[in-house]
């Protein structure tokens, strides 16, 4: 049986008992870390041994994307378990390991945990109310993307919040030395508020259509010059650190006004809000980095 | 000879109008340096003692015993026009407005062989005229042709020199008439490549030689001597009181004399007719070959009286040939009339640069630096290519050389320095240092200088540790780079070094890295096994350059392995299917196929024909209109590789793909490894087509980054060739060999034994020599000069010059052909897993 369980918001006491018992009896231990990351030095890998009270396998991209027969060996027989920071099923990708242990005939058990797609809940906005969840890459000289500011225009124009996730690059192997044969790692790198919010506010206050310059059309349905733009550097946003640790930290604040707080370690999330609900509002305000900056509550 | 001082030097290169920048180029062994001497030994600027010796510009111990010219070599001279001639140069811009009649004239010598033609691209970049040299009993031949051609392409304005007159008349014994043939054949073959290579509408106007213009000159420049129509027309223009450019014309051509009745014909209408060429120039040269040769004394004073020639001490008592010479020198000295055709027939940088500027300068063409360029001007920002590093007498430092297109170089100053891969507005390849110094190059030696005008030619000191090869120099923050030169040859050969002493493995390395800064084209590569690869345009520039290594640059015992030759990888049939790859994460997937290129497609982008840089739509139509491309496809090319100007592109023909900007880049990134790098051994990819039919992503950007589409890319393309039956191609030469006649047959059993064929076989007007022409695969040639000089007696002489690519016959995965072998024993040179790549390594399954 292989058996994908989720971890939880970053604790590792977050686990689930029957996740706990199950992590403890199997064969081997497989411990995701590039996705998302545990609390505590190394990644968290010695408080998760210690918790365990057995030694578990950290399995990096390579491992998880590559070697999927590595991890499904023996798994017909005993049991394997892949440990997987939040839920397995969200915001990763690791559906395709699932759909490789079906081929091999292997049974899946998937132990769903707290992410932060439900975790989001805290900030008081409410989950029915938010629209497609976006990532937020770190940009390169050259690869630059933007398309994730489209999907927060589209939510915001249906009035919805949007989650944005931030880049982690652990282990990401380095492209020139690959090009050049080698396989080399960049550092790893987590996304903070602030970049988020300095790459969000350097596409909303670039002029449309400056991307179109080798006579191709401006990139998917960016706003033109005849629409205004619903997204500005004015629009409430909500930056959220360690969401579910004891030193969780959120604030809220236009957009430009986030580009250089200072939220502390990782992990970061970031919200877009779209148009808010007088309870939401009312909740978001405990959170204001500069109250008079935010909307006042209906009357 | 004339001595100046610096100070005066300085001063006359301000008078932009006043200098004339040029080249002598020609086929190996026509002349060229032994010309040169005779223009070093009458101008010479600053006082050099040794200047009149023979071969001045073949600076280097092994130049002077092979007598071949390896590097090309510059000198600045000063020449003054004679009141009368003062006049026949026309426009404002190559004279200046007081008729100042003294010129700087910066001559670069270049070498004739075709392993060394990257010094003569290196030369014609920084000069705006050439002189062409041609042998007048061999004619035109091979290298005179590509060196031309190069030169058209510049912009570069050619006069011609025929030279060895002297073997015409006393080896060969010609006629005035079969001579006045031979002449107008070589005249005929050089106008026929100019109108090939240029257009007569373009900016530079007629360049065609019309000896009756005077830009061609005769002579010998073994013994000194030289004319041109101008100067026969000279010495008959008051006799015959016609004005001399009209009597220029009828000096030339059908034209013909009746001295008894003293009239002019355009034909032979009687037959005391007599071509005027034959008569009034060929005649009395022959008259005193004659005299001379048959040691007629008598008739000899006669004629030297005539010519009012005195002869001084001892040239009283010589005889035959060396009479002759002296006669001729005195007569027809061969520096005044090579001076006169310089400076009244090639432009200056005023003119030059004008029409240039547009061939030069990579940025807008109405930018500071543009204008500057275009107008010559002095007060404009600093803009200056460095064509090639000059070795200096310390070891492992060079002078950068190169020209001055606008502003002032001055030592001390500070100055951008920017590499070929700088992209303006980024700070890769650019450094910003001071120049140490500006020294003006003089044959085998320099002379400080405080600072250098535009239009000038002069030496860098302390820039050569931030250019590799060339670089453009400016002082203009947003300036762009001066056009990249392209090389007519390509490094085909190679060999790997090693040295003796292991230990003496860090030397060797920095010895390498002053090898590939000294030699504009040669280069060095270390592979993935760890050996250091030395390529090369033939044997002999690979032969050159390893003892340059030894002796100069790594100065440590060296091995030499066998010299091997680079292949290409090709297509020969549309992929078999539409490939599928799937990303690591399996969210991605790209659909690729791969066809192979119409044929000459890829030549033409070789040329720059078909280029990155072009605009889409134009690139578009050439691509519809030729190659039967459909026009919405053809615009839409993502780039082009390996090294993003190779001849492969990448094309996107998907349909409303969302997202696809986002992924280009990468794939484009796999796109230039995998053409770099191909899959059967690692070899640069050719001629291939690669067509992005569609793709599958990940909603999300961050699951489909770099790292994800890179890798994903290249195995998809790696799947696209191995379905689309992979071929090698090896690079051929085009041999053109001189021989006679009894030596043919000798040829033939060589070329044959080494898959060689010929093309053409013509014997050589009026001599009995042969040429024979033949195409020969490089991998044939190690050894093929010997070879042939054994078989033939040592009669016969091979030029081998890079010409085109062609299929290894044979299918690479069948272990008994060719190609197999090739691709094994490069495999296994480079260290790679033995044997090609399964398909199934880069297809995936739906």
């Amino acid at each position: 049986m292989l058996y994908l369980i989720g971890l939880g918001l970053g604790d590792v006491e977050d686990i689930s008992v029957r996740g706990l018992r199950i992590a403890r009896s199997a064969v081997r231990v497989y411990f995701e870390m590039y996705t998302s990351l545990l609390q505590g030095p190394d990644g968290g890998v010695p408080a998760l041994e210690a918790l365990l009270g057995r030694s578990v396998i950290p399995a990096d991209r390579e491992t998880l994307e590559e070697k999927a027969s590595d991890i499904l060996f023996g798994a017909g027989d005993g049991d394997v378990a892949v440990l997987v920071v939040g839920d397995p099923m969200a915001a990763t990708t690791h559906s395709d390991l699932i759909l490789r242990a079906r081929e091999a005939g292997v049974p899946v058990k998937i132990l769903h945990n707290a992410s932060i797609i439900s975790a989001v809940g805290c900030t008081g906005l409410q989950v029915y109310r938010f629209g497609a969840v976006v990532s937020i890459c770190f940009w390169t000289e050259s690869w630059r993307p933007r398309s994730f500011a489209q999907h927060v225009r589209e939510n915001l124009r249906r009035g919805l919040h949007t989650l944005c996730l931030l880049d982690i690059r652990v282990k990401e192997p380095d492209m020139t030395a690959l090009m050049r044969g080698r396989k080399e790692f960049e550092p790893p790198r987590f996304m903070t508020v602030a970049q988020a919010a300095s790459q969000l506010l350097e596409i909303v206050s670039q002029p449309p259509t400056a991307e179109a310059s080798d006579g191709e059309s401006t990139p998917e349905g960016e706003p033109t010059r005849d629409v205004p733009d619903c997204f500005t550097p004015d629009t409430l946003c909500i930056g959220l650190a360690r969401v579910g640790l004891p030193d969780e930290k959120i604030l809220a604040a236009p957009l430009r006004d986030l580009i250089d707080v200072d939220m502390g370690g990782p992990l970061h999330s970031f919200i877009v809000c779209g148009g808010l609900h007088p309870l939401e509002l009312e909740f978001v305000r405990q959170f204001a980095l500069d109250l008079s900056k935010l909307p006042q509550a209906m009357k | 000879m004339v001595n100046f001082t610096i100070d005066e030097v300085r001063a006359m290169m301000e008078k932009k109008t006043n200098i004339r920048n040029m080249s002598v180029i020609a086929h190996v062994d026509h002349g060229k340096s032994t010309l040169t001497d005779s223009l070093v030994s009458k101008a010479g600027i600053i006082a050099q003692s040794k200047a009149g010796e023979m071969r001045f510009t073949d600076t280097r111990k092994d130049e002077q015993e092979r007598c071949i010219t390896i590097k090309s070599t510059a000198i600045s001279m000063f020449f003054e026009l004679s009141e009368a001639d003062a006049q026949l140069v026309k426009g404002a811009d190559q004279i200046d407005s007081t008729k100042t009649r003294g010129f700087l004239i910066n001559l670069i010598d270049s070498p004739g062989h075709v392993d060394f033609s990257s010094e003569v691209t290196a030369a014609l970049r920084v000069t705006d005229g050439a002189l062409v040299v041609v042998d007048a009993v061999s004619g035109v031949c091979v290298q005179t042709e590509t060196v031309l051609r190069q030169a058209i392409a510049e912009r570069i304005k050619p006069i011609l020199f025929m030279n060895k007159m002297d073997r015409a008349l006393l080896e060969l014994q010609l006629q005035q008439e079969d001579l006045y043939q031979t002449f107008a054949r070589i005249a005929e073959s050089i106008n026929v490549i100019i109108a090939t290579y240029s257009d007569e509408s373009g900016p530079m106007g007629d360049i065609k030689i019309d000896p009756s213009k005077g830009n061609c000159g005769f002579g010998s420049g073994l013994h000194g001597w030289a004319f041109t129509l101008k100067q026969f027309a000279e010495m008959y223009s008051a006799k015959f009181k016609i004005d001399l450019e009209k009597l220029m014309r009828r000096l030339w051509g059908e034209s013909f004399f009746n001295p008894v009745t003293k009239k002019w014909a355009n034909s032979r209408e009687t037959p005391e007719h007599q071509r005027a060429f034959n008569m009034f120039v060929l005649d009395p040269l022959y008259k005193i070959f004659d005299a001379v040769m048959k040691f007629d004394k008598e008739a000899t004073a006669k004629l030297l009286e005539k010519l009012n020639i005195e002869l001084k001490g001892e040239d009283k008592e010589k005889e035959g040939k060396h009479l002759l010479r002296v006669i001729l020198q005195k007569w027809l000295p061969a520096g005044e009339v090579l001076f006169q055709m310089i400076t009244i027939h090639l432009p200056s940088p005023a003119t030059a640069q004008k029409y240039r500027m547009e061939l030069l300068y990579e940025g807008p063409m109405d930018d500071e630096a543009a204008v500057a360029i275009k107008a010559c001007d002095p007060k404009g920002p600093l803009m200056m290519y460095i064509s090639k590093m000059v070795p200096t007498t310390d070891k492992g430092r060079f002078y950068a050389f190169g020209r001055v297109f606008s502003g002032v170089c001055a030592t001390g100053q500070k100055v951008r320095i920017m590499g070929p891969n700088y992209v303006p507005g980024k700070k890769d390849d650019l450094y910003e240092k001071s120049i140490q110094r500006t020294v003006l190059m003089m044959g085998r030696n320099t002379e400080a200088i405080e600072d250098v005008p535009c239009g000038n030619i002069c030496g860098l000191v302390g820039v050569d540790q931030f250019l590799v090869k060339t670089g453009t120099i400016t002082t203009f923050k947003d300036a762009h780079n001066l056009k990249v030169m392209k090389f007519s040859v390509s490094p085909v050969v190679r060999v790997a070094v090693e040295p003796k002493n292991p230990a003496d493995l860090p030397k060797l390395v920095e010895g390498l890295k002053r090898l590939a800064k000294s030699d504009p084209m040669v280069q060095i590569i270390i592979e993935e096994s760890g050996e250091h690869i030395i390529a090369g345009a033939g044997e002999l520039h690979l032969e050159i350059c390893l003892k340059d290594l030894e002796e100069d640059h790594a100065c440590i015992p060296i091995k030499t392995s066998d010299p091997v030759v680079s292949y290409r990888e090709t297509v020969s049939e549309a992929s078999s299917e539409i490939c599928l790859s799937k990303s690591p994460n399996k969210h991605n997937r790209l659909y690729m196929s791969a066809v192979p290129m119409p044929d000459g497609l890829a030549e033409d982008i070789d040329s720059g024909e078909i280029t990155a840089k072009q605009e889409f739509k134009a690139r578009g139509r050439v691509l519809a209109d030729k190659y039967g491309w459909d026009v919405g496809e053809a615009r839409k090319i993502w780039c082009f590789g390996p090294d993003t100007t190779g001849p492969n592109v990448l094309m996107d023909v998907t349909k409303g793909v969302q997202y696809l900007n986002e992924i280009r880049d990468s794939v484009i990134a796999g796109f230039q490894w995998s053409t770099k790098e191909g899959v059967l051994c690692e070899e640069n990819c050719r001629g291939v087509r690669f067509n992005v039919h569609d793709v599958t992503l990940h909603a999300d950007a961050i699951h489909r980054g770099g790292g994800q589409i890179i890798p994903t890319a290249r195995r998809c393309l790696y799947a696209c060739v191995l379905t689309a039956a992979p071929r090698l191609l090896e690079p051929v030469y085009l041999v053109e060999i001189q021989c006679p006649e009894a030596a043919v047959g000798g040829i033939y059993g060589v070329l044959n034994r080494r898959r060689g064929h010929v093309i053409e076989e013509n014997q050589v007007v009026g001599t009995p020599m042969f040429v024979v022409k033949a195409y020969l695969p490089v991998n044939e040639s190690f050894g093929f000069t010997a070879d042939l000089r054994s078989n033939t007696g040592g009669q016969a002489f091979p030029q081998c010059i890079f010409d085109h690519w062609q299929i290894l016959p044979g299918d690479p995965f069948d272990p008994k052909t060719k190609p197999a072998e090739v691709v094994a024993t490069t495999r296994k040179r480079k260290g790679l897993k033995e044997g090609i790549p399964e398909l199934s390594n880069y297809l995936d399954k739906l």
